[in-house]
């Protein structure tokens, strides 16, 4: 991949508008911090190649060096990527109980990884009023309160900066696709930096298909609710059109097309709905609200479901036919909307010294992808 | 200066310009004297502080100059001999009080120095006092060597006894502040009884109440013009206007103040003493009419050499216009035809540079080889030395974290400045963090009107930043507006325990005061809080904390918040020498260069105690320059910078 510098960093995502606020780039180092939700660059730094902008999902991502490092192979043009089995799951008798966004599946996996030992801690996310905060989590008993969907855009990797800086190893990460995009970049280590070793064991990817930012959605739902008080947020499927948030007492629908314009630019050219880099990768099922749809990617992944499985932690199902058709088309939409829009707005293959670009994917796949139905 | 009350009437004594002047007053019988610190003219109180129990007087460092004046107004009033000393920008925070007390008059001596900085070596500005004799009518004097310094601040005692005002008292830079030997006088022995007398009628300037009103100004100013007009008189018969050269020069060279040594050299080294005539006046508002008039006649030619405004040249053009039918036209040069610069201070290649030209006579200061050569080893062998804090200042860390909070809040943010050592916020020292700097106080003023910008659409977060001192100075009246009007901003109070950019004067917030008495300190927190404000108090170098408390100020979209950042300057008596910690780098651990790092200490932070060792690759500590306070220790990034508590 091409690597530049924190003056790239600023010019090619910052003032192009595409940050993500994914933390990748925060807490690396003195100069990007975040502060309720937003990153910003407190001191200048002139390095030509740096991290931040190695790992930042939004700046010369190469798919297919992702992938060749990742599974060994190019860029899957498929709309799930990489996958070893597609599953029907939910929590099991022997997970703690909660208040999980549907399933439970994600909170089940990270707390059995944690109590077998399959790793040591976990990069997770929480939630205060409406600020996304990171968290790293030491105690199984601290996992459930980072569960349910925050629907807004969350710095969760600065956590897992802070615990690499801090020599902690074996971690757990859960995080949305730009947020394992980032981290599958962190762990090739694009600078060859020679003391290197990946802190990561597993790695749960949640489906997305856009984020909202934290900052605006604030002061939209401030005036219709308390947001300390909310309990949860839900977009329930299609022909719904609205985010439902409920607190204790209250439960208000917004139409999506009120929403929408709070969406980063950045998602906008995201070609990744399922976490496709991920150990395993977990979102709803439609139509059926205590259960999750689940995609297993690798031999560890593998491993780690099996053994939930066995061990009463994980319930799992066939996935019925018809859910993964639906779930294909919509990944698939999903890469087809982002190659369009980074085409249109000059952000993919470009060549050239000085002209960067937000993707990068060999030709005969951008084809293969925009290829009409 | 020690012991200057000590030495006896014909001493000679190598002595600063503003030594020579206190010792003037002193030898005046001065019994109160009052000011502002302010460079060039800090040690004329300072010194008159350390002689004030010996010689029964009493000495203050005042609020702010107008207060100054006010104190020492009273003293006169009072019937004693009395003194206000500031810089020139004090004479526009007296200024109000000043045409008042012109106008009506003084009754003990009373005596204003103003000391200016030509080339704002040490200011936010070019300006200077000289205008205000002649706008508000009263006389001014300016010393042309150090001799005269003393000499001339004793006379301006008697001369303002004589016609019952105050005298302006004009010294620069290089007067003030380099030396030379001096001829000390007598000290008197003063026993006057302070006696203020007001029951008279009106009109009785000694014995009447002191009142300017509508009804008693046109009387008030009659009697002002003809005090004037007897100054004249005086000025005319004065020693202190000399004259060295040919009774007919060719050219007649006019000037005043340090000016005048600048002249004697460039005369010199030229050796044009046959056709030039120098002309030092010593007084020069009103000007003498009938010395000046006998000068003038005598030649073709006028160059008028002084610091700053062309106050001398346009007055005595338009005295030279006022008697042409007697002496005809003359061809003048000087700032206004650009012979001499407007802007920046003088010194004697300027006044070489004008004579050449005016007479024809070939001077080259330096060779051109020389000045290439000169410029070109300064552009690759000096390296740039910027303007920074001193190792361990609270205002590093202060700047740091305001930088900080500023680049993470939720808006954009800007600092308004004001003046201190924490001017250099400004720069990168400072992290130019500093977006506007103007004057005492006006930090928090326009951040008055800037934080009610937001009403009409301005989205930016307002911060104001002032010292100790000037909080006392001038920030309290802005930050009652700021309250009262409901205006967004946060300021904070850099409280360094001193005025320490003038060097580390005493002002209300301390319990020691100018003549080493012990006084109550007033509480700038307590202040703030009574008037309304959100006040938090916080030590700068905890930088955790500082940055949590400044975020929540910045956050907050209402009214004015106060964060008063507490520790004590470097230079502080209290602190100086004694380390904190012993610091040290590992250099196991410093990242140096590398990603993760780059140099922050050194590139950004840049604290004189830090080096880079550029063999090594790796930040260091000068152990000699280094104070030891621990703040680089919270700002590296790897934690190789190492701080060990000094038993």
């Amino acid at each position: 991949m091409r690597t530049f510098g924190p003056k790239e960093l600023l010019q090619d995502v910052r003032e192009r508008g595409l940050c993500v606020e994914c933390g990748a780039c925060v807490s690396l180092c003195p100069y990007f911090k975040t502060h309720q939700g937003k990153t910003a660059m407190v001191f200048p730094c002139d390095l030509p190649e740096g991290r931040c902008y190695a790992y930042c999902p939004k700046a010369e991502v190469d798919l297919d060096e992702l992938s060749m490092n990742r599974w060994g192979k190019l860029y899957e043009t498929t709309p799930l990527g990489n996958y070893i089995q597609v599953l029907k799951t939910r929590a099991g008798k022997n997970a703690p109980a909660g208040e999980f966004q549907a399933g439970g599946s994600v909170s089940s996996i990270i707390t059995f990884a944690m109590t077998q030992g399959i790793i040591d801690a976990s990069v997770l996310t929480d939630r205060e009023g409406l600020t996304p905060v990171p968290r790293l989590v030491t105690r199984t008993e601290d996992v459930i309160k980072c569960a349910q969907s925050k629907y807004t855009t969350a710095p969760t990797l600065e956590a897992l900066n802070i615990a690499m800086h801090e020599g902690q190893g074996k971690l757990g990460v859960v995080g949305t696709p730009c947020q394992i995009t980032a981290l599958t970049q962190l762990r090739s280590n694009p600078l060859n930096l020679p003391d290197f070793s990946d802190p990561v064991s597993l790695v749960v990817g949640l489906f997305c298909t856009w984020a909202l930012d934290a900052r605006l959605l604030e002061p939209m739902l401030s005036k219709r609710l308390n947001i300390k008080n909310i309990k949860k947020m839900d977009i329930p499927p299609p022909p719904a059109e609205i985010l439902v948030v409920e607190t204790e007492k209250k439960r208000i629908e917004i139409p999506l097309d009120e929403i929408r314009p709070l969406i980063p630019k950045g998602c906008l050219i995201c070609p990744d709905m399922t976490s496709e880099w991920a150990d395993i990768s977990v979102g709803v099922l439609e139509n059926e609200p205590e259960w999750n749809t689940l995609i297993i990617r690798s031999e560890s992944g593998l491993e780690v479901i099996e053994r939930a499985v066995t061990e009463g932690w994980l319930i799992t199902e066939r996935l019925p036919e018809k859910s993964l058709q639906h779930l294909k088309i919509a990944a698939g939409n999903k890469k087809r909307r982002a190659l369009t829009k980074a085409i249109e707005d000059k952000l993919l293959n470009n060549q050239g010294k000085n002209n960067r670009s937000s993707l990068r994917l060999r030709s005969e796949a951008v084809d293969k992808i925009l290829e009409p139905l | 200066m020690e012991n200057l009350a000590e030495e006896k009437k014909g001493t000679t004594l190598l002595m600063m310009g503003n030594d020579a002047i206190a010792r003037g007053a002193m030898e005046a019988g001065v019994r109160v004297a009052a000011g502002y610190p302010g460079t060039p003219s800090s040690e004329i109180i300072e010194d008159l502080a350390s002689v004030s129990k010996q010689l029964n007087m009493y000495v203050e460092w005042s609020v702010n100059e107008k207060v100054a004046l006010e104190v020492a107004a009273s003293a006169s009033y009072a019937g004693l001999r009395s003194m206000a000393v500031m810089k020139q920008v004090g004479v526009n925070v007296a200024s109000d009080f000043l045409l008042h007390l012109a106008q009506y008059g003084t009754r003990g001596g009373m005596v204003l120095v103003t000391c200016e900085d030509p080339g704002a070596l040490s200011s936010t500005n070019e300006g200077e006092s000289r205008p205000y004799s002649k706008m508000m009518e009263f006389p001014l004097i300016e010393p042309g060597n150090f001799q005269e310094a003393k000499d001339m601040t004793k006379w301006a005692f008697q001369l303002s006894e004589e016609i019952r005002n105050i005298v302006m008292v004009r010294s620069v830079t290089r007067l003030s502040h380099a030396s030379s030997n001096v001829v000390l006088g007598e000290l008197p022995e003063i026993n006057t009884q302070p006696e203020f007398r007001y029951h008279s009628n009106l009109m009785d300037t000694m014995e009447g109440p002191i009142i300017n009103l509508p009804g008693t100004v046109s009387f008030l100013h009659r009697s002002q013009q003809e005090k004037l007009k007897r100054v004249a008189e005086i000025y005319d018969e004065c020693s202190f206007n000399v004259y060295t050269g040919p009774d007919r020069p060719e050219l007649l060279l006019i000037t005043s103040s340090a000016c005048n040594l600048y002249s004697r050299e460039a005369i010199q080294i030229l050796g044009v003493q046959e056709r030039v005539g120098i002309l030092k006046l010593g007084t020069t508002w009103p000007l003498p009419p009938k010395l000046l008039e006998k000068h003038l006649a005598s030649t073709e030619n006028v160059l008028v050499v002084e610091e700053v405004l062309p106050f001398m040249e346009d007055n005595i053009k338009a005295f030279t216009a006022s008697i042409g039918v007697r002496i005809g036209v003359k061809r003048f040069y000087g700032k206004a035809d650009g012979t001499i610069p407007m802007v920046g201070e003088s010194n004697p290649d300027v006044v070489l540079n004008a004579l050449s030209k005016i007479l024809s006579v070939k001077y080259e200061h330096v060779s051109t080889d020389y000045s290439k050569k000169a410029a070109e080893i300064a552009e690759k062998g000096a390296p740039p030395r910027a303007l920074t804090f001193c190792p361990g200042c609270p205002h590093r860390a202060s700047f740091w974290t305001i930088h900080t909070t500023l680049a993470l809040g939720d808006r954009e943010g800007f600092v308004c400045g004001d003046i201190g050592c924490y001017s250099l916020g400004a720069i990168s020292s400072g992290f130019d963090t500093l977006k506007t700097l103007h004057s005492m106080g006006s930090g928090t003023g326009l951040a008055s009107g800037f934080g009610k910008l937001g009403n009409l659409g301005l989205n930016k977060t307002v911060f104001s930043v002032c010292g100790d001192s000037t909080f006392y100075h001038a920030v309290m009246p802005s930050l009652v507006n700021a309250i009262h009007n409901r205006a967004d901003l946060t300021l904070i109070v850099l409280d360094n325990s001193g005025t320490a950019m003038t060097g580390f004067q005493a002002h209300p917030g301390l319990e020691v005061n100018a003549t080493g008495d012990n006084v109550p300190a007033v509480d700038i927190p307590a202040i703030c809080r009574a008037m309304g404000a959100k006040v938090s108090v916080c030590d700068p170098f905890e930088i955790e904390k500082t940055q949590t408390v400044l975020l929540k100020a910045a956050d907050d979209r209402e009214g004015v918040k106060v964060v008063v950042l507490r520790q004590i300057c470097a230079l502080s008596p209290e602190k100086k020498g004694k380390k904190l910690y012993d610091m040290s780098v590992d250099e196991d651990i410093c990242i140096g260069e590398n990603c993760g790092c780059n140099r922050l200490c050194t590139r950004i932070f840049k604290c004189p105690g830090l080096i880079w060792d550029n063999e090594k690759k790796k930040a260091g500590i000068d152990e000699v320059i280094c104070t030891g306070c621990g703040v680089c220790a919270s700002i590296c990034p790897s934690g190789a910078i190492k701080k060990k508590e000094v038993k």
